[in-house]
């Protein structure tokens, strides 16, 4: 297992363990973490799973791909290090990756 | 466990004018008797918000059930019901990811916002031409903003606005489950067929004819590139003015039924555009015209009550944001709400059938409504309005309205 810490806006901190293979987004949602809503269940479409990955993690989760750039272009957010984390493939190399959550997804 | 024979569910009558005139009251009466599931005679009802929120995102336990429908309306091997059958988002598993796949780039937030300037000459063009007569019915006004914005993106000839408009008006009653509705059903299924088979074959004899960046060249380009064949991106097109048509409309016209009901509000529409977003988005919890059709793909047990494989379930988005048991006041209309996320609106849906077009949606509703406000000035309902069936694409059928015209405002 992975160890994951989901940061809420109000600093609350989250950590839990994630099985390698699924979503960060999943990863929040399956235990219970508060702030990732998914909507569309992890298909890039609704972009209600948003994060903001912390240095020095931003090379190790990649960089976001074009529809999920094109996706996140539903709100103005200039914040650096901004991806959607059903996109974010949870693996070994992530263990103890640290990512912040926006005060509201809509 | 309890089946659902067990469990004496309350009957509503959907299919009854009374009924689509005031669904949320009946509703509220079922939810005494059972508080999430009712029956009817097109299917079982799942109409409270919670169980919505827990159940629809569930794609692999339900299947879209518009074979259902086709099989109810006895429409099986025509033209129309092979289309129900086979549109995007009843394809299989896996020929629904890669088609949808294929094409939801170009239904990004971002393509959406590219469209906005297109968007807002439309409503100019529109409000230049309507707003001069002082009244008008607002339903049929508003039915040329999303078909205008339509015919733009797939370069289509603006004289077929009026004949395809009648036909996605009957189209958009095909799923009110009235059989006596199917010969009017396939007419208009084939005029719409035919129209956008001449646009793709127009197009593809000569692919400079038309604008290089539309919605068309961008779709026969990402078909031909993806290996998607000629039935299913004809089917796709269609499916996008079916889908894009009558939602937008209806969701436009009952917000002004709203707005038309705190004066305040349609004022701070004219000059406060991030403030219209607001006023939209309360707007889809108060109304929005969707019940989504399901299949049980396998029993599932649910508040200990089993459904069991192959049942036919709605989910009555549409009143689901009415829901007395998640809201506070929840017949106010209150653009300033703050709001839980489980308390989000589910209007375009929940996951992997998330509605493609929402965000495209999103932006032409905003932009009409900022400038319909700044033009219509002080409407009032000046006769009564109707609805629409209840199953299928629900909403307000007519809007008198009157208004003082006004030129559009500038922009500082």
């Amino acid at each position: 297992m992975v160890q994951v810490t989901y940061v809420e806006a109000d600093g609350t901190r989250h950590t839990v363990e994630v099985k390698p293979g699924s979503s960060l987004m999943q990863g929040a949602v399956w235990n219970g973490v508060p702030g990732i809503v998914a909507e569309c269940g992890g298909n890039c479409a609704c972009g209600t799973c948003r994060v903001y990955v912390e240095e020095p993690w931003r090379a190790p989760t990649g960089e976001a791909s074009d529809m999920e750039e094109a996706t996140m272009e539903i709100r103005e957010d200039e914040r650096a290090g901004k991806r959607l984390s059903c996109q974010i493939k949870v693996t070994e190399a992530l263990d103890g990756l640290v990512v912040h959550m926006p005060p509201s997804q809509f | 466990m309890q089946t659902l024979a067990d469990l004496d569910l309350p009957f509503l009558p959907v299919e009854e004018p009374a009924f689509a005139a005031e669904p949320v009251r009946y509703f509220r009466e079922a939810r005494t008797k059972h508080p999430w599931l009712a029956r009817s005679n097109v299917g079982f009802m799942i109409h409270e918000l919670t169980a919505i929120r827990e159940l629809l995102g569930q794609d692999d336990r339900f299947r879209p059930a518009y074979d259902g429908i086709v099989d109810q309306m006895g429409a099986h091997g025509t033209p129309w019901g092979r289309f129900t059958e086979q549109q995007l988002i009843s394809l299989p598993v896996a020929q629904h990811r890669l088609l949808r796949d294929a094409f939801a780039a170009k239904f990004t937030p971002r393509f959406a916002n590219q469209l906005r300037p297109m968007m807002q000459a439309t409503i100019t063009r529109l409000l230049d031409e309507w707003a001069p007569k002082g009244g008008f019915d607002f339903e049929e006004f508003a039915s040329y903003f999303p078909i205008s914005n339509m015919f733009t993106l797939v370069g289509a000839p603006i004289e077929e606005i009026p004949g395809i408009r009648s036909s996605l008006e009957t189209l958009g009653l095909a799923f009110s489950m009235d059989k006596s509705r199917l010969p009017a059903i396939h007419e208009a299924y084939d005029r719409l067929e035919d129209l956008v088979q001449r646009l793709i074959a127009q197009r593809r004899a000569d692919p400079e004819g038309g604008n290089p960046d539309d919605l068309l060249h961008l779709l026969i380009k990402t078909a031909d590139e993806g290996g998607v064949d000629q039935r299913q991106l004809a089917d796709l097109i269609i499916f996008f003015f079916v889908a894009g048509y009558d939602t937008s409309k209806n969701v436009l016209t009952h917000t002004m039924r709203l707005l038309m009901q705190h004066p305040e509000m349609y004022e701070r529409c004219a000059t406060d555009f991030e403030y219209c977003r607001k006023v939209l988005d309360e707007g889809l919890r108060y109304f929005n015209p969707g019940s989504v059709p399901r299949f049980t793909n396998e029993d599932i047990v649910f508040r200990d009550v089993l459904l069991p494989k192959d049942t036919m379930v709605w989910f009555n988005l549409n009143i689901s944001g009415r829901d007395e048991g998640v809201f506070e006041d929840p017949d106010d209309f209150n653009p300033d709400r703050q709001l839980q996320p489980n308390q989000r609106h589910v209007a375009f849906s929940l996951g992997k059938h998330m509605c493609l077009g929402q965000y495209i949606a999103r932006a032409q509703l905003q932009e009409a409504l900022h400038q319909i406000a700044q033009r219509l000035r002080n409407p009032r309902l000046t006769g009564e309005f109707g609805w629409r069936p209840y199953p299928g694409a629900w909403g307000l059928k007519g809007l008198p309205i009157a208004f003082t015209p006004a030129d559009k405002r500038l922009e500082a």
